[in-house]
């Protein structure tokens, strides 16, 4: 068994553990002694790891890009290259139509991260040109 | 958190507002329940027996909408008894004749019937809070989602700064913010007005630093909030929506709203982990990897910056969130690549003073260091509490008193629709529920239609046993949920928790938005409950609607 040393991803307390993996899946987790839990976690911190196995309880995992052609259609599986040109081409078309703060982008406040979000607010500042930058805060 | 969550258990007094921690954030509640094993006073102001109340030395049962009054009343006693740090006010604060001038109208007496409380209690608290050596506030989304929210923090940092609560060990405001990372989605600038580093975008200076940095010229106008989305696609000025890591088709107030509003837009992109409600909407896909997958650096709700890490290898065809965004950037023409987390890590502290010091190795292992930390130097781990030498972050380094008039809410319950709707957390379950919903033991913990939580009085006059399930209904629209008798809620007030799908109490709420944050009024709207006659048909509806809700998603999610 291999434990790898992070921080729980609920909420703000910011609850060090080890998550305990087995041939590349999750098998559990136990508390670390970080600074703010001191050895301690709650409910979701100790059981709050398996939709990581991709158990299909609630909702399934995304595992291929998908676009969806026609506004009536419905989305299908592409390729990386494809979504990516798709996506590109629509919103380099809507900012050159209806201008950069035609577009709103938000940034995400759980998993993905510091790195994650400074990078997607370069990606709406930088590149497409607006402040339209928001996140989730208010829920 | 101007000071730290292990700071709680040397507060001699507590004053917990709006914040209910044993659900939220349970180890925090284990912080308060540290600080009165160390003597220290708690007190509770809200509407529930939450489980902070029941350790309580003194627990105030305001009514739902109160805020802004009892806070002005608390400031009212201070100043009428004398109570108030004179000299701490004199020497650091600003606005003491205008603040003075709106709370003198604000006696115990004069908002008896607004929140309910007997005047003598309200002063009671007002002299624990006020005479404790070290006073510490703890507030949460029981401040935040009114339509009068800022003003009622505001006015809770007045009460800190009357009594000379700031600046020390065991002292301070503590918004305990929810989500892990939500500190630091605003710590990054994930917001319009602001860059990383909370340096405004109309600031010529700041703004100059960021286009030299990265090559390019920037807007100097403050973006959109997204609380403004329904208005600007209702009126044609917005095309496009780039999701990023969230579900507001189940997390947005006013629900139907929100899908029509969707429906109108040219582009939506989803990029994510789990075929939510708001991806099955998306014209665009972008599967991410999830945490546990990727690693990287994590802001708590005390300003700590903490590292996690890469347990397992992401499923294939799946992509980090960083590198989907260089991907975009780079097809829509400006080149965009990075090695590692490291990299854009080091980014953030080159262009952000206050992180400037806190490098990836300060953070190794167990390690965590908060902001400000802004020197690379071992002798700088970070910043405990803030304002040391009571020195703030205004323009002219002093305290702004404040202090506004009270607003009642926007929806007041009437014969239609007679009782209040407040949503709120529970333990076992996050957010949307994308998380916890695939997690066999929490999901076993509670499952559809989630509950409403009912004083029995409320549900017995209207024929409603407990666990039975019935309709809650608003303006706005109407669910099915299941009964909860509670005797530690107040009567007059129902409680739902936001991640269920079938019983999705944001059909119900309102966008009453705070003036300045844009938050909705989560915790007030005006609702009427209907008894169910026939239970096992609501019990077969519950599931056959369950089932194919989450049948849709796995066929979209098919392709």
């Amino acid at each position: 068994m291999e434990k790898t040393l992070t921080v729980c991803p609920y909420c703000g307390t910011g609850c060090k553990l080890n998550l305990l993996t087995e041939n590349g899946k999750v098998v559990g987790a136990e508390a670390a002694n970080g600074r703010t839990n001191e050895g301690e976690l709650c409910l979701k911190g100790y059981y709050g790891w398996d939709f990581l196995n991709d158990t299909n309880l609630l909702v399934p995992r995304l595992k291929s890009p998908m676009i969806r052609r026609e506004k009536s259609g419905k989305l299908e599986k592409v390729s990386w290259d494809e979504a990516i040109e798709f996506a590109s081409s629509r919103l380099s078309s809507i900012k050159a139509n209806f201008g950069s703060d035609a577009i709103m982008t938000t940034g995400c406040a759980r998993g993905a991260g510091n790195e994650a979000n400074f990078v997607m607010q370069k990606f709406a500042r930088a590149v497409i040109g607006t402040n339209n930058v928001d996140h989730c805060a208010r829920v | 958190m101007s000071n730290a969550i292990t700071e709680i258990k040397d507060a001699k007094c507590l004053l917990i507002f709006g914040y209910n921690a044993g659900d939220s954030h349970p180890i925090v509640a284990k912080h308060i329940l540290q600080a009165k094993a160390n003597g220290a006073k708690i007190i509770v102001c809200d509407p529930r027996k939450i489980e902070s109340a029941r350790v309580a030395d003194k627990w105030l049962q305001m009514k739902n909408g109160s805020n802004m009054a009892l806070v002005n009343a608390l400031a009212n006693t201070i100043f009428a008894e004398n109570l108030q740090d004179q000299a701490y006010i004199d020497k650091y604060t600003d606005g003491l004749e205008e603040y003075k001038k709106i709370i003198s109208t604000y006696t115990p007496e004069s908002v008896a019937t607004i929140t309910g409380l007997a005047p003598e209690d309200i002063r009671s608290v007002a002299r624990l809070y006020a005479t404790a050596s070290e006073s510490m506030i703890l507030w949460g989304m029981g401040v935040t989602q009114y339509g009068q929210a800022v003003d009622v923090v505001k006015g809770l940092a007045s009460l800190a700064l009357i009594t000379g609560n700031f600046g020390r060990r065991g002292v301070g405001c503590g918004p305990v913010r929810g989500q892990n990372n939500v500190q630091g989605t605003c710590d990054i600038g994930m917001l319009p007005n602001i860059y990383p580093g909370y340096q405004k975008v109309t600031n010529d200076a700041v703004r100059e630093k960021f286009e030299n940095k990265w090559g390019v010229s920037l807007s100097p106008n403050e973006g959109y909030k997204l609380t403004q989305m329904n208005h600007l696609v209702h009126d044609g000025k917005m095309k496009a929506y780039y999701i990023f890591g969230e579900d507001p088709a189940q997390t947005e107030a006013d629900l139907a709203a929100f899908r029509e509003m969707m429906g109108k837009l040219d582009l939506v992109i989803v990029q994510d982990i789990f075929m939510t409600q708001t991806a099955a909407m998306a014209d665009v896909i972008f599967p991410a990897t999830s945490w546990g997958e990727h690693e990287g650096v994590f802001s708590c709700a005390d300003r700590g910056f903490q590292r996690f890490n890469k347990a397992i290898n992401p499923p294939e065809g799946t992509k980090v969130d960083w590198k989907i965004f260089s991907l975009m950037a780079t097809a829509m023409g400006y080149p965009m690549s990075y090695e590692n987390t490291k990299e854009i890590w080091d980014e953030i502290r080159s262009l952000c003073p206050e992180y400037a010091g806190a490098t990836y190795e300060k953070m190794e292992g167990l390690k965590s260091v908060q902001w400000p930390c802004t020197d690379e130097g071992d002798h700088d781990l970070g910043t405990s509490f803030l304002f040391e030498g009571n020195k703030f972050t205004t323009e002219n380094g002093r305290g702004q008193l404040f202090a506004s008039e009270w607003r009642p809410p926007q929806e007041i319950p009437d014969r239609d629709y007679p009782l209040v709707l407040s949503t709120v957390r529970e333990v076992g379950h996050y957010s949307c529920r994308s998380m916890t919903g695939n997690c066999s033991a929490l999901q076993t913990l509670a499952d559809e239609p989630g509950y409403v939580q009912m004083h029995p009085l409320d549900a017995k006059s209207h024929g409603i046993k407990d666990q039975q399930l019935l309709w809650i209904s608003s303006r706005r629209g109407k669910v099915i949920t299941r009964a909860n008798y509670n005797e530690r809620i107040n009567i007059g007030a129902v409680y739902m928790t936001y991640q269920w799908w079938i019983g999705a109490c944001n059909e119900l709420t309102i966008e009453n938005l705070d003036p300045i944050t844009g938050t909705p009024e989560y915790k007030y709207c005006a609702v009427k409950v209907e008894k169910i006659d026939d239970q096992s048909w609501a019990e077969n509806h519950v599931q056959v609607e369950y089932s194919a809700l989450r049948n849709k998603l796995r066929d979209v999610a098919k392709g």
